[in-house]
């Protein structure tokens, strides 16, 4: 049974990997999977995201609907929108 | 602080708030904000507190109008083109409103300098465009603990939130540290659309309205993000991190410290000077080389090394079959910054005999070849 998928926002930063999409739509049951898939469809982008480590890049935030997150596991469902968000420095 | 009957005539419309009335009106005048560049946000954020009667407003900004701030920078006007920004600033405020006091700070902001500057008011605008600035804004904050409205843009996204001292999370409690290489470009590299920053900066100047006055409720822990193109708002909300390096239970940073360019850019083991690019493509080697101008194209339009390709950054992760591993690869852009990325992009791909031109077609146009058109 395939994963459900969620909507996806990319901050303006990430653009470049989804061809200019501010909106996509990932599968996924936790924002891990999540962004395992926006790897499979967006080659690179998951390491704009995350480290080496595996952990969130400290210019980077991911939060589920409103509320920023540090745990990648936490379970999601289709009715979620997984915001990516980056630090900017124009002014 | 009383009103005068000018300032009574002058704020009426403030006056008939029953919310704000001559006590809010008298608050904006004992009120000294200081903002932090006099660009795209600043140019906004500062005309309205000007004319909403903020007592003293400082404006920190060492930069020169350029013809090129002109599409956002609505302070200035074509005459002022290659003037200081902060005292053509100051200039354009006293003219909107002379019944307030305005300074014009025109220095770089830098570890030394910062405490005595923000020492001297209450409230700090940020509206820099440089990330090294910002964490130096807001570790100032923090410890001189006064309020701190931030807002950044980027193309046609911009972000904006308040920090309030003890009740709630400062800048790197959002974003710990900076991109490294800078890869989140600034305005000049990445394009912004003009009119942005006009929603961000008044948005900023809202804020420190309303923290002036005590009206409503401001951006403490949300993060309110702005999307031009789908014309959508949205807010998400986070926490003060007890392990955040300025305002956490044990804090590192006690000082002001200066991002240096290093720290900024710390990936640039792969930079050669102009010169060196002179000789690689003047010597004998020139046939080993691919050299790669990744700006966009209508840069590339204007003006471009003759030996050079066109990928643009943003669509090099899609095209990196173009680059060829069997030769040196030197990527060029206007000043060095998308080169050094794109030897990141490379390098990732496993493409490691790549090298990145210092201080790019801005250099060269200096150093070596100064009728090169190379947009500033």
């Amino acid at each position: 049974m395939p994963s459900p998928s969620c909507n996806v926002t990319v901050a303006s930063p990430l653009r470049s990997y989804t061809k200019g999409a501010s909106s996509v739509t990932a599968c996924g049951t936790t924002v891990t999977e999540v962004l395992a898939d926006l790897e499979q469809q967006f080659p690179g982008m998951r390491f704009r995201m995350i480290d080496e480590q595996g952990r969130i890049r400290e210019h980077i935030r991911i939060a589920i609907n409103t509320q920023m997150i540090n745990d990648l596991n936490l379970p999601l469902t289709s009715r979620d929108t997984v915001h990516l968000l980056c630090a900017l420095s124009g002014g | 602080m009383s009103l005068s009957t000018q300032e009574l005539a002058r704020y009426s419309r403030h006056l008939s708030l029953n919310e704000f009335g001559i006590a809010g009106q008298e608050k904006l005048k004992a009120a000294k904000v200081l903002v932090v560049g006099a660009g795209g946000l600043g140019s906004p954020s500062l005309l309205y507190l000007a004319a909403a009667g903020v007592g003293a407003i400082g404006i920190v900004d060492f930069d020169k109008v350029d013809i090129s701030n002109l599409q956002r920078q609505v302070l200035f006007t074509a005459d002022d083109v290659g003037q200081s920004k902060s005292v053509m600033a100051a200039k354009r405020l006293t003219a909107l409103n002379s019944l307030i006091k305005v300074t014009a700070h025109d220095v770089e902001l830098n570890a030394s300098n910062v405490m005595s500057i923000l020492s001297n008011y209450d409230i700090v605008i940020d509206g820099c465009d440089r990330f090294a600035t910002r964490y130096l804004v807001n570790d100032a904050c923090v410890l001189l603990r006064k309020p701190l409205v931030s807002a950044a843009i980027h193309r046609f996204e911009g972000q904006a939130f308040t920090y309030i001292p003890g009740q709630g999370p400062c800048y790197r409690c959002l974003f710990p540290e900076q991109p490294a290489g800078d890869l989140v470009p600034n305005c000049a590299t990445a394009g912004v659309l003009g009119v942005l920053p006009g929603i961000l900066g008044t948005i900023q100047a809202t804020e420190a309205i309303k923290l002036i006055t005590g009206l409503g409720s401001v951006l403490n822990g949300r993060l309110l993000t702005y999307d031009a193109l789908d014309m959508r708002f949205a807010e998400f909300e986070f926490s003060r991190r007890h392990d955040c390096a300025v305002c956490g239970d044990a804090p590192t940073i006690t000082t002001p410290i200066e991002q240096s360019a290093a720290c900024a850019s710390p990936s640039d083991e792969a930079g050669i000077t102009t010169a060196e690019l002179q000789m690689l493509l003047t010597g004998l080697v020139a046939a080993d080389l691919q050299l790669i101008d990744v700006r966009d194209p209508h840069e590339f339009a204007v003006g471009h090394l003759p030996q050079s390709i066109n990928i643009p950054l943003s669509t090099l992760d899609s095209q990196v079959h173009l680059l060829n591993r069997n030769r040196r690869i030197v990527f060029v852009c206007r000043s060095g910054m998308r080169s050094q990325q794109a030897c990141a992009i490379a390098a990732q791909v496993g493409i490691f005999n790549t090298a990145n031109v210092s201080g790019g077609l801005q250099q060269w146009n200096q150093t070596v070849d100064s009728t090169l058109h190379c947009p500033l």
